[in-house]
């Protein structure tokens, strides 16, 4: 059924994407052409308004579609989900991109900048201008501020911005 | 002719399974118990169909081509615990307001607890 992606990578995107909820719901998606909420709500044992909520958050990312009809008894509509694992590779690229330009944006600024820090966890790195202006305190905690060296951080962002490119293909 | 169609797909299906670290030529038709000749023809084949990528790689004193598959079977596994995935905070996400990449905790947490992993221990040494 899915031409590049298999069950398990439909399971990873829904256990980021949600929780086991959303694992359970994609489970009798996969395994009925289309369905209602309340069926899922049913099969499932979760509650119709987490199940609406889970499915929106996937409509919003085109990873399922709906199809709307009318109860002829009571006027109400009915909603019928149906899975589209064709847009799940589109949805991993997406947002693979997004991350890769966030991660982008914050290996050049750590590259840019001096960082100071109290090393209290809980407490902010401060970049060297800021640190300037408060005279090396902490603003939260009133510790002074040492100079911290980044460059881990510059490695691991390097590596995954070096990983998502490649998994890109740019 | 089926089995020279299986042995492409088995020669395939062998290099999408090793992913970014591509394959020898030399490696393949072993693997597959095929012969040299069979071997540089069906990556030829794949090549022209688009499916793989040759790269040429000396190996002991001589030329033979590592093989890479053009695409791999999209994977969500490097960003699957990335805040920025279900970040509700998306919408307002710039470098140039508040809320921003370069300054996010919840990215430089995430940052931290790869550093972690990978250099087991945290990045402030």
């Amino acid at each position: 059924m899915l031409s590049n992606i298999d069950d398990a990578t439909l399971v990873r995107v829904a256990e980021a994407l949600g929780d086991e909820e959303a694992v359970k719901l994609i489970e009798i998606l996969k395994n009925s052409d289309e369905t209602t909420d309340d069926e899922i709500a049913n099969k499932t044992g979760i509650r119709l308004n987490s199940v609406r909520k889970i499915l929106y958050k996937l409509y919003d990312h085109s990873l399922v579609s709906l199809r709307r009809t009318r109860d002829p008894k009571t006027g109400w509509f009915i909603f019928h989900w149906r899975l589209q694992p064709d847009q799940l590779e589109g949805f991993i690229l997406s947002q693979k991109r997004r991350v890769l330009e966030k991660l982008n944006i914050r290996l050049q600024y750590e590259k840019n900048h001096d960082f100071y820090y109290c090393y209290t966890p809980g407490c902010r790195r401060i970049p060297f201008e800021d640190a300037l202006e408060i005279v090396f305190r902490c603003p939260t905690c009133g510790k002074s501020i040492m100079h911290y060296e980044n460059d881990k951080i510059l490695q691991t962002l390097t590596k995954k911005v070096e990983q998502l490119r490649k998994e890109l293909g740019e | 002719m089926p089995r020279r169609n299986d042995l492409e797909q088995k020669a395939l299906q062998f290099i999408i399974n090793t992913g970014y670290e591509g394959v020898l030529q030399s490696e393949l038709w072993r693997k597959l118990r095929a012969s040299s000749r069979e071997g540089s023809r069906i990556a030829l084949k794949l090549e022209d169909k688009g499916l793989i990528r040759r790269e040429k790689e000396l190996r002991d004193g001589r030329w033979t081509y590592r093989l890479y598959p053009k695409r791999l079977p999209a994977s969500i596994d490097s960003i699957a615990d990335c805040p920025c995935l279900l970040c509700p905070d998306n919408p307002r996400c710039d470098p140039s307001s508040a809320i921003s990449p370069r300054s996010c905790e919840r990215l430089t947490e995430w940052v931290l607890s790869i550093t972690k992993t990978e250099f087991g221990m945290m990045g402030d040494s």
